[in-house]
C-alpha cells in the first residue's frame, strides 16, 4: 500500500506520528517525514492514522 | 537592567483576569499590531496567526490547564481525574491513551450519527417553531448539545437534563470560585462516574459496536486501557462536549442574526453548512484561548521564555490577524486557512469530527426553518474570554 500526505493542508498536528510511529515521523526541524510504501502488516495503523488526521490530509492506496 | 526584562518592558500589557476584558477588544487588535505576544498578569498572550500555529505544537510547550486544581489548591475526585485524563497527559501516555480512543471518534462513526443528529435538531425545533420565538440556549442549543451526547452514549434522550445538570455543576470547577464550589463539583463528579460506571457494566453485558462500545474493546487489553482510564475518558467526552458544543452553537446563531444575508444565503445552498461552522469556529470560537505551559527554557521570535511560563494562544485573534486574512468579515462562501477552534497539535480536539456533524446538521436545518431571526431581549453572555458564549439568548423569527 501507498502512503502519501497531502501537504497543502497537513497542518502538522501530528496525530499521524501518535497513531502510527513507525510510519509517520517528525524530525529535528518539526517536518513531517513518512514511509512511502508499507506492507500489510502496517496497513491497520496507516488506516488509523488517516482516520484521526483532523485535517484528513493522509491518502491510502 | 537585564536584557530580558528590556524585551519584556517593550511588550504590550493585557489585564485578562479582569472580568471586563473583552478577546474583540480594541486593546487586543493594538497589541496585535505591536508585538507577536503581550504580557498578561499570568504569563504571556500570543496574538497572530502564524506564531498561534507554531506555538500549538511547539516541541518545547505542553498542554497548560493540567495544574490547575493544584493552582487553586483542590484535590479530590475532580482533581485526580482532571489530572490523570487525556488532555493533562504528554510523550508516550498520551500517544498510549489517544491512539485507544481514536476508534471512538472516527470519521466513519459520524456517518451513521448524522440522521440521528437531523432527527434531533427537527424534533427540538418543532416543539418552539410554532411561537415565533424562543430561548435559543434553553430551547435548542443545550438539549441539542446533550441530546447528542445521550445519542453517542446510547441513552435515551429524556436523560439529557440530569446529564446537562451534572456537566453544568462539574463544569464550576473551570470558574474562578472552583475552590468554594468544591462540595457541589465534588458531588456532580461522584454522580457522573457512578453513571458512566453503570453504563460500561450494560454495556459490558450486551455488547454493542458503538462509541462506548468501541472503548470497552480498547479496554480488553487492561496494559492499554484500565478501567478507571477506560471511565475517564468517558468522563471526558461528556464533560468536553455539552458546554462546548452548547456556547458554539448560541456563537452562531449571534454571529448569524449580526450577518442576515449570510443567514438567507445558508438556507439557499444548505451544502454550505460544514463551511459556515468553520466560519463561525473562525470570527467567533467558544475556546477563545488554548493554554500552553514552557517545560524548558527556549528562546522564540527574540523572546527568552522561562520554563514554567504560561502562554496564552489567542485563537480568535490569530484568525483575524490582518496579515493572514485580508478580508476578515464573516463570509461562509470564503477560502479560509483553518482556524484554531479546536486547538492543535498532540492535544486537538478528539471530538471535532462530531461537533463538526453535529453544529452542520443543526444550522442547515436552523436556517431552513427560522427566517429573519433577531435577538429578542437582553442576551446573557459568559466573560468574553476563556470559554465563552451566551447562557440567555432570546430570540424571535419568522417560521418556515
Amino acid at each position: 500500500m501507498k502512503v502519501h500526505v497531502n501537504m497543502d493542508i497537513c497542518l502538522l498536528h501530528g496525530q499521524c506520528v501518535i497513531a502510527a510511529p513507525e510510519i509517520f515521523s517528525f524530525d529535528d526541524n518539526g517536518d513531517l517525514h513518512w514511509v512511502e510504501v508499507i506492507d500489510d502488516s502496517q496497513v491497520a495503523d496507516a488506516e488509523a492514522a488517516s482516520d484521526a488526521c483532523p485535517e484528513q490530509a493522509i491518502i491510502l492506496g | 537592567m537585564t536584557q530580558d526584562s528590556l524585551v519584556a518592558d517593550n511588550l504590550p500589557y493585557l489585564d485578562i483576569s479582569d472580568p471586563g476584558f473583552s478577546i474583540r477588544s480594541d486593546a487586543v487588535m493594538e497589541a496585535r499590531e505591536a508585538s507577536w505576544c503581550a504580557r498578561t498578569n499570568y504569563g504571556l498572550a500570543v496574538l497572530r496567526y502564524d506564531d498561534v500555529q507554531k506555538l500549538l505544537r511547539h516541541p518545547k510547550l505542553r498542554q497548560g490547564s493540567y495544574r490547575w486544581p493544584a493552582l487553586n489548591d483542590v484535590t479530590g475526585e475532580f482533581a485526580r481525574w482532571w489530572e490523570s485524563m487525556l488532555l493533562s497527559q504528554e510523550g508516550d501516555n498520551h500517544a498510549r491513551l489517544r491512539r485507544m480512543a481514536n476508534p471512538a471518534f472516527s470519521p466513519k462513526l459520524i456517518t451513521t450519527l448524522a440522521p440521528k443528529f437531523t432527527e434531533l435538531a427537527t424534533m427540538l425545533i418543532d416543539e418552539f417553531a410554532p411561537k415565533g420565538e424562543c430561548d435559543f440556549i434553553a430551547e435548542f442549543t443545550e438539549p441539542y448539545a446533550t441530546g447528542v451526547i445521550c445519542e453517542l452514549l446510547g441513552l435515551p434522550f429524556e436523560r439529557w437534563r440530569e446529564l446537562a445538570d451534572i456537566a453544568a455543576e462539574m463544569g464550576l470547577a473551570l470558574g474562578v470560585t472552583f475552590k468554594k464550589d468544591l462540595p457541589t463539583i465534588e458531588a456532580a463528579t461522584k454522580r457522573l462516574f457512578d453513571y458512566v460506571e453503570e453504563l460500561v457494566e450494560a454495556r459490558r453485558a450486551a455488547p454493542k459496536d458503538d462509541f462506548i462500545g468501541m472503548l470497552i474493546k480498547a479496554n480488553e487489553d487492561k496494559s492499554q486501557l484500565s478501567d478507571q482510564e477506560l471511565l475517564d475518558m468517558i468522563v471526558l467526552a461528556i464533560f468536553g462536549g455539552i458546554d462546548t458544543t452548547r456556547n458554539q452553537l448560541g456563537l452562531a446563531m449571534a454571529t448569524f442574526i449580526e450577518n442576515p444575508e449570510q443567514w438567507a444565503l445558508l438556507a439557499e445552498q444548505p451544502e454550505l453548512g460544514r463551511a459556515a461552522v468553520e466560519e463561525v469556529m473562525r470570527v467567533r470560537p467558544t475556546v477563545t484561548w488554548v493554554t500552553r505551559e514552557a517545560v524548558e527554557d527556549f528562546t522564540y521570535n527574540d523572546t527568552p521564555i522561562e520554563k514554567g511560563t504560561t502562554l496564552h494562544l489567542f485563537s480568535q485573534s490569530a484568525t483575524s490577524d490582518p496579515r493572514v486574512f485580508d478580508d476578515a468579515s464573516f463570509d461562509i462562501t470564503a477560502e479560509r486557512k483553518a482556524h484554531f477552534g479546536f486547538g492543535g497539535g498532540a492535544h486537538h480536539c478528539l471530538g471535532h469530527f462530531i461537533a463538526r456533524g453535529d453544529m452542520t446538521e443543526a444550522l442547515k436545518l436552523l436556517s431552513q426553518r427560522l427566517k429573519n431571526p433577531r435577538f429578542n431581549g437582553e442576551v446573557e453572555w459568559l466573560p468574553d474570554s476563556g470559554n465563552t458564549g451566551a447562557i440567555r439568548m432570546p430570540i424571535a423569527f419568522d417560521p418556515a
